[in-house]
């Protein structure tokens, strides 16, 4: 009898907590299709923000910004990050503890002191050296930077759980570093570049912080466009297009379900 | 003779050994220092620079930024700066203690359930945290604001004053701090109560423990190292957090982070922001130190992450 209270109770956790989460991305979506510029009464239904959306050229301009530096900025960490991942395995007998608390830096580094960091040592150097002018390119380097760690840690762990004599094998068949690499190691660690790759790229287009910092004039990105509509006050569109934000998020994440049902088959 | 060429092959292994190391790993050790060490070394230096024109740091050395952030200034002491590292700690305490309290019930609720369901269910959770946490932020502006259903709720109940609103207030903040780091403790007190040693329970049971003590011998001490990895996963980013007090907080709401972040934009003191980083660092660092120390002392070992 206890015992069905208590799950009874769960349950009723369980969905008041997920109608918690959810709310105020449904009141995001709703309002999304509201004629009025309001958030808090419903008019009728329109797509007139959507509309509004496609001519507006800032917007189209932040996001293809989001899209340029999520891409190079993962490309370029998944090169580095995976070196180093190999690198922690072939020599994870040695004493690596500095290489970790380097890698871990990032990640524990609060975003704020991580993107002030960043931003405050770019404006130097450029009034120092005159490079890296706060833009696009020090929004990549700063990306890069909070990629590498995760990288490394995924290439890492994908070389710990494969069978050691594997790389003896490939040895023993006297294939040189070069063919060794192309033909065993890199399409054995296929499975965690690409989630790594994957993983860099929904940090990067996530980022806001430390992409905030580190930015300039030009180089707006979809978040920091809506951050400062949201400053001003000026958000018609806002609830549009973070609807299509919500939207890839959903689509990702039944793709995410449909590739561990996949997986585990 | 023979002895001398297996040193020089041995040495020459290590050597090629030792380059290989190099150039594996040096590239992304040298992109981490040039870009984060070095930076974070330079913001260090900062804090102990004097204010210059337009904020920017100058010549002498000087403490004078510790001082301005214990309150110290041109008019004497005042308390600003003090209530804004009060209000970030409590904020971050407040909130750690409700997702706990909430995430608690909902990983064991998920354990509960079919296996086939539980990725699925997990899913249902971590979900709403892959959309932007300003989109977030952004969604409960919207829900708090003065004229909605919420907000004259609590106005009807006398929790507010008329048409003031549920935002901007400390209680958005700590809403949005809850909202936002929920699922970072669900997911290790979920892999705590997976791994729960249920014979144990059954014991407790059989021995007639009352069920609130069967719950805290026999379970908590069991989901203990979960509970700690989700404290560093949530407490830790909750004190530095700089989106949520921003949007949701206004003026009175204001965390540490913000703090630190308007001494590089609007105030313009350089020195002052990098005395706030400092000691958001020293914080992050005592706190991540301390749980481990209590985590090595209750034996949770490698579960607990960092």
């Amino acid at each position: 009898m206890r015992k069905r209270t208590l799950q009874r109770g769960l349950t009723g956790i369980w969905w008041a907590t997920l109608f918690f989460l959810y709310l105020p991305l449904a009141v995001i979506v709703l309002f999304s299709f509201n004629s009025a510029n309001s958030t808090a009464v419903f008019s009728s239904f329109s797509l007139v923000w959507y509309q509004r959306l496609l001519g507006n050229e800032q917007i189209i301009n932040a996001f293809g910004n989001s899209l340029i530096l999520a891409v190079s900025s993962s490309i370029v960490a998944l090169v580095v990050g995976c070196l180093i991942g190999y690198g922690m395995y072939r020599h994870r007998h040695r004493k690596l503890g500095w290489l970790i608390i380097l890698i871990y830096l990032p990640i524990v580094l609060p975003d704020i002191v991580f993107g002030i960091s960043e931003m405050a040592f770019f404006v130097e150097f450029y009034r120092l050296t005159g490079f890296l002018q706060p833009g696009l390119g020090t929004m990549i380097i700063a990306h890069v930077t909070f990629q590498i760690p995760f990288v490394a840690l995924i290439v890492y762990s994908r070389f710990v759980g494969l069978d050691p004599t594997l790389f003896e094998a490939a040895k023993d068949l006297y294939a040189t570093p070069f063919k060794r690499a192309l033909h065993f190691l890199l399409p054995t660690i296929k499975p965690a570049l690409i989630s790594a790759f994957f993983l860099s790229f929904t940090l990067s287009i996530d980022d806001f912080v430390i992409s905030f910092f580190t930015s300039g004039p030009e180089s707006t990105t979809l978040p920091i466009y809506i951050w400062s509509a949201i400053k001003k006050g000026i958000t018609p569109e806002i609830n549009a297009i973070a609807t299509l934000m919500i939207g890839a998020v959903a689509v990702a994440a039944i793709l995410s379900l449909l590739f561990n049902r996949q997986g585990r088959r | 003779m023979a002895e001398s060429s297996r040193l020089a092959a041995r040495n020459r292994g290590v050597v090629s050994e030792t380059r290989h190391l190099l150039f594996s790993v040096a590239p992304g050790a040298a992109w981490i220092f040039a870009f984060l060490v070095l930076p974070s070394l330079y913001l260090m230096s900062v804090a102990f620079m004097s204010n210059g024109p337009y904020g920017l740091p100058q010549m002498p050395l000087s403490l004078d930024a510790f001082k301005q952030l214990a309150g110290f200034g041109f008019l004497g002491w005042s308390p600003g700066n003090l209530y804004t590292l009060v209000r970030s700690l409590w904020q971050t305490i407040v909130s750690t203690l409700l997702v706990v309290v909430i995430a608690y019930p909902v990983a064991y609720y998920i354990t509960t359930c079919r296996e086939r369901w539980r990725p699925l269910l997990l899913l249902l959770v971590v979900v709403p945290s892959w959309t932007n946490q300003v989109i977030r932020a952004f969604g409960w502006m919207n829900l708090l604001a003065p004229g909605t259903p919420l907000s004259d709720l609590a106005d009807a109940l006398g929790l507010i004053g008329p048409h003031m609103g549920l935002y901007p207030s400390n209680f958005a903040v700590t809403l949005g701090l809850v909202y936002n780091f929920l699922p970072f403790m669900v997911l290790p007190l979920y892999a705590a109560f997976e791994k729960l040693d249920k014979a144990l329970v059954q014991a407790a049971q059989d021995l007639y423990a009352s069920p609130t003590r069967a719950f805290w011998h026999a379970v908590f001490p069991q989901t203990l190292p979960g509970l700690l990895a989700g404290t560093v996963l949530v407490a830790i980013p909750a004190f530095g957090m700089y989106v949520i007090p921003e949007l949701l907080g206004g003026g009175k709401g204001m965390m540490l982070g913000n703090l630190v972040a308007n001494q590089f934009a609007a105030s313009s003191n350089w020195p002052l922001g990098a005395a706030g980083a400092i000691l958001m660092l020293i914080a992050t660092f005592v706190g991540l130190f301390a749980m481990r120390r209590v985590g090595r002392r209750l034996g949770g070992g490698e579960e607990v992450v960092i």
